[in-house]
């Protein structure tokens, strides 16, 4: 029997909010343990919540960018369980009443179709404390560590569309995109920012039956939510082929082992509404304003590189993955480089420059600006290309100006017909032999002495002048 | 042991201000920054409140005393053997608050022979209060005076920055009003009459009739429904509470129980250890209904609405509603002391004074001058605090109502 999957994720986005969710400690988890706690988030007797703005917003423009719909009134619930990195007993989520609902991700799937992947909804909830455990010593401890108690997440649902790992993964990659350009988060799996469960069943082909699930933690990459989907659609349809019933429960994702393995029972505690934080009524006008700070959205943005700066679809699509190549990008077509030009540079040169040195497209000194000027001079023929690659380099050790750099180094690419003559000549004397195949009509040997003659100015002379020059003189 | 006080303030009055000579006593379920808030808990042992209370910030702005904090039931409670009134009568204070969870401070008050006072639900800050249902809960104040009331009530109500779930209002100046008695109109619930006893029910005739006496149009009202505010109450309070007391852990402060081979164990064990019988028969009962029963919890918040709509509906026809209050059951005379620790008895002896958490509106008990142990309910609609304290006022002046 052939089996399919039948997946559905779970990801928890921590918004990059000043503050935490119901308090105004800075919402900063890596600080020294528990150095950002008050009374509230460390959910003492007596202290109340009470609900963050900025997260409120936050949230919303990320529910915006994923076509999510905003609802006019959402609420938060008492998720109530009982474990030391939750010691008032609840989790407040917005079980019942969601922040949004709907929504969805374009993808293009493995065979190149686009394909949509459904939200259910999307909801606020407050992170819980960390535990950290020290096993060494005569007695092990464990010690919590309130500093991203009350940190502000969201929880994206999505509707059980996946079918295969792929999907999942461009999902994943579609998504932090979308969410980072509304700057709600950086959407780190590596750091935390940004988490995912699966849920898997599987299912023969065909049928449409929603089978028991089994929920999947601790991916830690998008490649690890691929790979541990993988394997527990392998593993799944090989029990239920020995004739195993799948039972619901938790596993976690073992990159190492690179296998999924049994955690616990899966548990869902009851949900109450919670009487303490009021009910969020957003207005018409509200929304609108939210949706008025959206930024152009990438899909949207990459149709526009397309028409407007004449970019290839898939340049256009992975430019515009990346909002901050995308702005500097635009940015040098602003200073007025032409955009295959600026294309190019960009991906060949600038980025591999850029995090050759670990640095970032907006913290590196080459400013678009400064690169539009050596690119200017590239296209007026004042340097060759190999001179403007040394210059970039030099670029990043010193904030002059690239013209700066190209007169103080003698980068200054000779076109003048008459300082080449010279060279020419010499060269035309030295390779006699090559001189008499071009002659003899074999055109390779122009190439070769066109090299010749660039070797001899050091790299300076403008290959194009040396050729036409070299045709001249050889052509007669 | 201080048979009045749990914590008795050590510094002298010092405070200026428009409540200069005011002496407050209050429960240690109200943080006041370093007293021990233990909240008649053993799971609070040795607690200290880390910051001030609005209602203790505010009041010790106005120039208020701190005479200290009483003995209390656990949580609130119920009254069971706490204590509250004790101040008042010993001359310690002149104004108790005591947290009203579903009439306290107002069967607290017909029993000390003194006034007592929930005022609307959304009026005063729950900020600094180590509360338990959270939806109904609300600090209550009693005192021999009407005007100490008032005086504490001026302070305290009103919107808090810490406190977000008070709703965004304009809050009442409760100023001292006249009052027309040919303008208003009390209804007398008659579903509240059914359980008295004969002393009790004759001093409640007797405060109707004084009032009749005095002008006022009295009609007999009903609340078909009536039976119903206690069981939404003992539903939806005992699933509040169950989660409010997740955090009173014993863990992190209280009693850590030693002994236990895991966590989850000592968990279970400091838990267990901490809390009296009366609130883990009310704790396992909210658990029962989050856990096994949350569709009789959903069905008990629907009926709220409904009852709070019923209730609506009848405070458009009449003014203020007259009710008994009846300290210890409505059968008995007996002391105060004598509650059940089972929830039901707690339930039927507040049987004539949750039905106001439940909706949240202000309700006053004027102690009875004919019965001990017996008072007058006066319960108006939300916001109506200043009317129910110039009525209250009225009727004490006048010597209507038989009070």
């Amino acid at each position: 029997m052939e089996f399919e999957a039948v997946i559905g994720l779970e990801i928890h986005v921590e918004l990059n909010c000043t503050t935490k969710l119901f308090c105004d400690c800075p919402n900063r988890p890596g600080d020294d343990p528990n150095a950002n706690t008050c009374p509230t988030c460390l959910w003492l007797p007596g202290a109340m919540p009470r609900l963050s703005e900025q997260a409120l917003e936050k949230a919303s423009l990320l529910c915006l960018a994923l076509g999510a719909e905003l609802q006019p009134r959402s609420a938060f619930d008492q998720k109530v369980y009982y474990y030391p990195d939750l010691p008032k007993g609840y989790q407040l989520s917005q079980a019942h009443l969601p922040l949004a609902r709907g929504g969805g991700v374009d993808i293009i799937d493995e065979d190149g179709s686009p394909c949509r992947l459904r939200i259910h909804h999307v909801h606020m909830e407050e992170d819980v404390a960390k535990l950290v455990h020290e096993m060494e010593g005569r007695v092990p401890i464990s010690l919590v560590d309130f500093n991203r108690a009350g940190a502000p997440l969201v929880e994206i649902v999505t509707e059980p569309d996946f079918r295969a790992p792929y999907q999942a993964m461009e999902f994943l990659k579609a998504l932090r995109t979308q969410v980072r350009y509304v700057g709600a988060s950086e959407c780190s799996m590596e750091n935390g920012t940004m988490r995912c469960d699966a849920n898997i069943s599987v299912r023969p082909r065909g049928t449409t039956q929603m089978n028991t699930k089994v929920e999947v933690k601790n991916m830690n990459s998008v490649r690890h939510v691929g790979d541990a989907i993988a394997y527990e659609i392998e593993r799944q349809g090989a029990s239920v082929q020995a004739g195993e019933a799948v039972v619901l429960h938790t596993r976690l994702w073992d990159p190492d082992k690179k296998a999924t393995l049994p955690m616990r029972a899966k548990f869902e505690g009851p949900t109450v509404p919670d009487p303490s934080v009021s009910a969020i009524e957003l207005s018409r006008e509200w929304i609108e304003r939210m949706r008025a700070q959206l930024p152009e959205m990438p899909a949207a943005r990459a149709e526009r590189l397309v028409e407007q700066h004449g970019l290839t679809r898939d340049e256009a699509l992975s430019l515009s993955a990346d909002p901050e190549s995308a702005d500097f990008l635009e940015a040098l077509v602003a200073e007025g480089v032409a955009p295959r030009m600026a294309m190019h540079w960009l991906t060949t040169q600038l980025l591999p420059a850029v995090r050759e040195r670990r640095q970032g497209l907006g913290t590196s000194p080459v400013s678009p600006v400064r690169l539009a000027g050596l690119l200017h001079m590239l296209a007026k023929e004042e340097v060759n290309a190999k001179a403007a690659r040394d210059v970039l380099a030099q670029m990043f050790e010193s904030d002059r100006r690239p013209e700066a750099i190209v007169q103080a180094c003698g980068f200054s690419q000779i076109s003048d017909r008459g300082a080449l003559d010279d060279l020419i000549d010499q060269v035309i004397r030295g390779q006699e032999s090559a001189v008499a195949n071009y002659r003899a009509g074999q055109e390779k040997a122009l190439g070769f002495l066109v090299g010749q003659v660039m070797q001899a100015s050091r790299g300076k002379a403008n290959p194009k002048v040396i050729r036409e020059l070299l045709v001249e003189r050889l052509g007669a | 042991m201080d048979p009045i006080f749990f914590h008795r303030n050590p510094d002298p009055a010092t405070a200026e201000g428009p409540r200069q000579g005011l002496r407050v006593a209050l429960q240690p379920n109200l943080a006041v920054a370093g007293w021990p808030m233990e909240a008649g808990s053993r799971a609070l042992a040795g607690y200290a409140a880390p910051e001030d209370a609005t209602i203790v910030r505010r009041l010790r702005a106005s120039g208020a005393h701190l005479s200290g904090s009483t003995h209390m039931s656990e949580f609130g409670l119920g009254l069971a053997g706490n204590g509250t009134g004790a101040a008042l009568r010993a001359g310690e204070a002149d104004v108790e608050l005591v947290l009203d969870l579903m009439g306290e401070s107002r069967l607290a008050a017909a029993g000390a022979a003194v006034c007592g006072f929930k005022p609307s639900y959304g009026l005063v800050s729950r900020f600094g209060l180590v509360g338990l249902i959270p939806s109904m809960e609300c600090c209550g104040i009693m005192s021999e005076s009407l005007g100490g009331i008032r005086a504490v009530l001026q302070v305290v109500a009103g919107q808090d920055g810490l406190d977000f779930s008070l709703p965004e209002e304009p809050v009442p100046d409760f100023a001292p009003e006249t009052v027309d008695p040919a303008r208003i109109t009390v209804g007398v619930v008659g579903e509240a009459q059914h359980d008295l006893g004969v002393t009790q029910e004759e001093a409640f005739r007797s405060a109707i009739d004084g009032m009749a006496g005095a002008g006022f149009a009295v009609r007999q009202v009903s609340l078909p429904e009536w039976p119903l505010f206690a069981l939404v109450h003992r539903i939806v309070g005992s699933v509040e509470a169950s989660s409010a007391a997740g955090r009173y852990d014993s863990v992190r402060y209280g009693r850590r129980a030693s002994g236990a081979k895991n966590w989850n164990e000592m968990y279970l064990l400091s838990r267990g250890a901490a809390f009296g019988t009366l609130l883990k028969s009310y704790l396992i009962q909210g658990a029962y209904f989050q856990f096994e029963r949350y569709g009789a919890f959903e069905d008990a918040c629907r009926i709220r609405a409904r009852l709070v709509g019923e209730m609506r509906r009848l405070m458009a026809e009449v003014d203020v509603l007259a009710l008994p209050a009846v300290v210890s059951g409505p059968r008995g005379g007996e002391a105060a002391d004598d509650a059940s620790d089972a929830p039901d008895g707690v339930y039927a002896q507040f049987a004539l004074t949750l039905f106001a958490n439940v909706t949240g509106q202000p309700a006053l008990c004027l102690p009875s001058t004919m019965a001990s142990h017996t008072g007058l309910q006066l319960v108006g609609p939300r916001l109506s605090d200043g009317r129910l304290l110039a009525l209250a006022e009225y009727l004490q002046k006048t010597g209507r109502g038989g009070n």
